[in-house]
């Protein structure tokens, strides 16, 4: 990258800088700081006390970094990043009734959230009851109606939440586990009902089932939630091409204790599989890849956050290009929604964590992510209260008007440390997908454990570090106050419970029981037809053709996922 | 002493997380601990308290955790101290553990939970306690 003059000179000006610097490591002696002898990043990258032009010499300044808008994209995905677009606010949603969610939507609309171009999107989550695939009035829903994510089971919920809005102007995410299906056969047929066709409809679905490998709730069979995923895929290429078909749920990683290089190696692992697995079907690389996205975490190691997001850029571009075919440039991009950690936040003196997650979306800022979501600083506690996720709101929009770094793309490029961080990022990322390309892949290494381990012994680590006081958490292991005030908690009214119970019955009751039965047998036969096919004989959109017949008679997300769950095997993570 | 004799000894733990409940990484932490520290442990996932009650009763634990992050921890511990009662398990040492705010902490104190291990408590915390219990 450097001629031979400016090599010398940068070599000779290290050496220079270590005689000095050498001599107070001498001078402190053992009580040198870690971070002066033997820093590291979270991920344990070992890190120089300064960086110089011969530390990113290995680097090719077209093959590794290019420029905004091309190839490798290292440097963000179009040539411009928030010029003439601020990233979208994405604050995640979710509580209570479906008129109780509707209200937090309304309420952050007025307080400025605004989607791309000024669009509105709703990123909307689920509850617990829908993610375990049960009704309201199923026994193990008890307590959890509404908690943390919306009550909402059945086309007729939708309604409501969705009350009075043109389904064809907004841009929803539909943020479930493994209950994508049928919440997306549900959301076709309410916009059937107001004479909107699902190729106008956009949004997203999380087809998430890769995330069983490292999250710790009930999960379809591995081999069947691919299926699940490419048959998803294959849909909506078909009828829906608006709609962002598959969420990279990087952010899981890092939030179950992965390191930064884990997060990004096996979203990339997974991408392959999935790939692969879509051209078994006879779908090319860049009709899955045009629609797949990302949620990524940004935590508290600043640089090694941003380098991640611009290193993921790199080898995801490169991989599909070079690897999996991907020929449309557009199916090359990371296209991130950004969700600040909530794992790092603190229960204790919760108003520092507004100081955290700010940290943490100026980073994904300065890493040109194309969306956001800010942790509320209450997130250790409950559910966000109004004011903390206003709070979450202004976060991300104090930084889009005010600080003016919107102006420049990619702003830390050439920074030594982050050119040099980004390449070790990348080179070790892909060292991990080599691991588990060796053992066959994402869904092969996830049925051997190994996905787990791995990051199950990074969050033993962590742990370690923190207990130790080696890694510093502000009112956790240092400056800890001793009598903190009692916190505002947010509480989900228990009487939504009731509600949700009551409303489920009531549908139940009320709809046409012939087109139900009718439409569920025809679910059944295909749910079992499909368990028995390979991978490579999904794509004739049988299965969610099937499920959206299902949502037009009125089937709940529960009855639906029980004859899901009953044909493709459904076991906790820990199981497999 | 036999290895048979020794392992009969150990403190018998149960620790259990809802299987809605995506937030296991404490919960696995402090099953690693407890292993390390001489705790015999079982772990388990449930979708309704019943199912932890067959474990208690199947397994005959001395101690049971159960690990809560996402709300509706209320009605589970409501349950299980109902049918512990029932069963006259009254020897069997009740904790938890997760994201329970602080009021349904008193409340589940005065309902006979020993203690709740949450956000900034560390595993040893725990494992000293029911040390301290089980000593003698």
């Amino acid at each position: 990258m450097h001629d031979e003059r400016t090599l010398a000179l940068s070599k000779a000006m290290e050496e220079k800088k270590d005689q000095s610097y050498n001599k107070m490591i001498d001078k402190f002696g053992d009580s040198a700081p870690a971070r002066a002898v033997g820093a590291t990043t979270h991920s344990g990258i070992p890190i120089k006390p300064a960086y110089f032009p011969h530390d990113v010499d290995d680097i090719d300044l077209e093959k590794d970094i290019g420029a905004p808008g091309q190839y490798p994209f290292t440097r963000g995905n179009l040539p411009a990043q928030y010029q003439f677009m601020n990233w979208a606010n994405q604050p995640v949603m979710g509580f209570g009734l479906p008129e109780d969610t509707r209200a937090r939507m309304d309420h952050l609309t007025a307080k400025g959230m605004t989607g791309y171009f000024g669009q509105t999107n709703y990123n909307l989550v689920y509850d617990l009851v829908s993610h375990e695939g049960l009704d309201p009035d199923h026994p193990g829903a008890r307590g959890r109606v509404g908690q943390c994510g919306m009550g909402v089971y059945s086309k007729q919920d939708m309604a409501i939440l969705f009350e009075g809005m043109d389904l064809r102007k907004i841009n929803v995410v539909h943020i479930t586990y493994y209950q994508s299906v049928p919440a997306l056969a549900q959301y076709i047929a309410l916009a059937e009902e107001q004479g909107i066709p699902a190729s106008d409809l956009r949004g997203n679905s999380m087809n998430w089932y890769h995330q069983s490998a490292y999250v710790g709730s009930s999960a379809f069979a591995p081999d069947n939630g691919q299926k699940l995923a490419v048959e998803l895929i294959s849909y909506c290429n078909k009828n829906m091409p608006r709609w962002n078909t598959t969420n990279m749920f990087g952010y899981g990683v890092e939030e179950a204790g992965g390191t930064a290089i884990q997060e990004i190696g096996l979203m990339l692992a997974y991408g392959i599989d999935l790939v692969r697995d879509a051209k078994k079907t006879g779908m090319s690389a860049d009709e899955v890849l045009l629609r797949v996205g990302f949620q990524i975490s940004q935590a508290n190691d600043f640089f090694e956050e941003i380098c991640k997001v611009r290193a993921l850029r790199r080898i995801w571009a490169t991989y599909m290009h070079e690897e999996m075919g991907a020929e449309d440039p557009r199916g090359m991009h990371v296209r991130i929604h950004c969700h600040t950690s909530g794992a790092v936040l603190t229960a204790q003196q919760p108003l520092v964590n507004l100081i955290r997650t700010t940290l943490h979306a100026f980073g994904a800022a300065l890493s040109g992510v194309q969306a956001m979501e800010v942790s509320a600083y209450d997130e250790a506690l409950s559910i966000p209260t109004e004011e903390s996720a206003t709070l979450a709101l202004r976060v991300q929009q104090v930084i889009q008007e005010e600080t003016n770094i919107t102006a420049v793309s990619d702003p830390l490029a050439g920074s030594y440390y982050v050119e040099s961080l980004t390449n070790e990022i990348a080179k070790q990322a892909l060292e991990l997908v080599a691991k588990i390309e060796e053992q066959g892949g994402y869904i092969a290494a996830q049925k051997k454990g190994y996905i787990r381990r791995e990051i199950e012994a990074s969050a033993d680590r962590w742990r370690e570090l923190v207990e130790s006081g080696e890694r510093a958490i502000v009112g956790l292991n240092c400056y800890k106050e001793e009598n903190e005030p009692k916190p505002e908690i947010f509480r989900v009214d228990r009487e939504a419970e009731k509600i949700a119970v009551d409303r489920v019955q009531k549908l139940r009751a009320d709809r046409d029981a012939d087109k139900y039965d009718k439409a569920m047998a025809k679910l059944k036969v295909v749910a079992e037809e499909f368990a028995d096919k390979d991978v490579s004989e999904i794509g004739d959109g049988s299965l969610i053709d099937a499920a959206v017949d299902a949502a037009r008679a009125d089937a709940t997300t529960g009855e639906m996922m029980s004859i899901l769950t009953t044909a493709l095997g459904w076991k906790t993570p820990h199981e497999y | 002493m036999s290895i048979d004799q020794q392992s009969d000894s150990r403190i018998r733990v149960l620790l259990a997380k809802p299987t809605h409940d995506c937030h296991d990484r404490g919960v696995r932490l402090v099953a690693r601990k407890m292993r390390d520290a001489g705790f015999e442990v079982i772990f388990c996932d449930f979708l309704v308290p019943s199912e932890i009650i067959t474990n208690v009763v199947e397994e005959d634990v001395d101690v049971l955790g159960v690990s809560c992050s996402a709300g509706g921890h209320m009605p589970i511990f409501e349950d299980l101290v109902a049918a512990f009662k029932e069963l006259k398990l009254d020897d069997l040492f009740l904790i938890g553990g997760g994201v329970i705010p602080e009021d349904d902490v008193t409340e589940l104190k005065g309902m006979g939970v020993k203690a709740v291990f949450g956000p900034g408590t560390s595993p040893e915390d725990a494992i000293a306690m029911i040390k301290q219990e089980f000593a003698a």
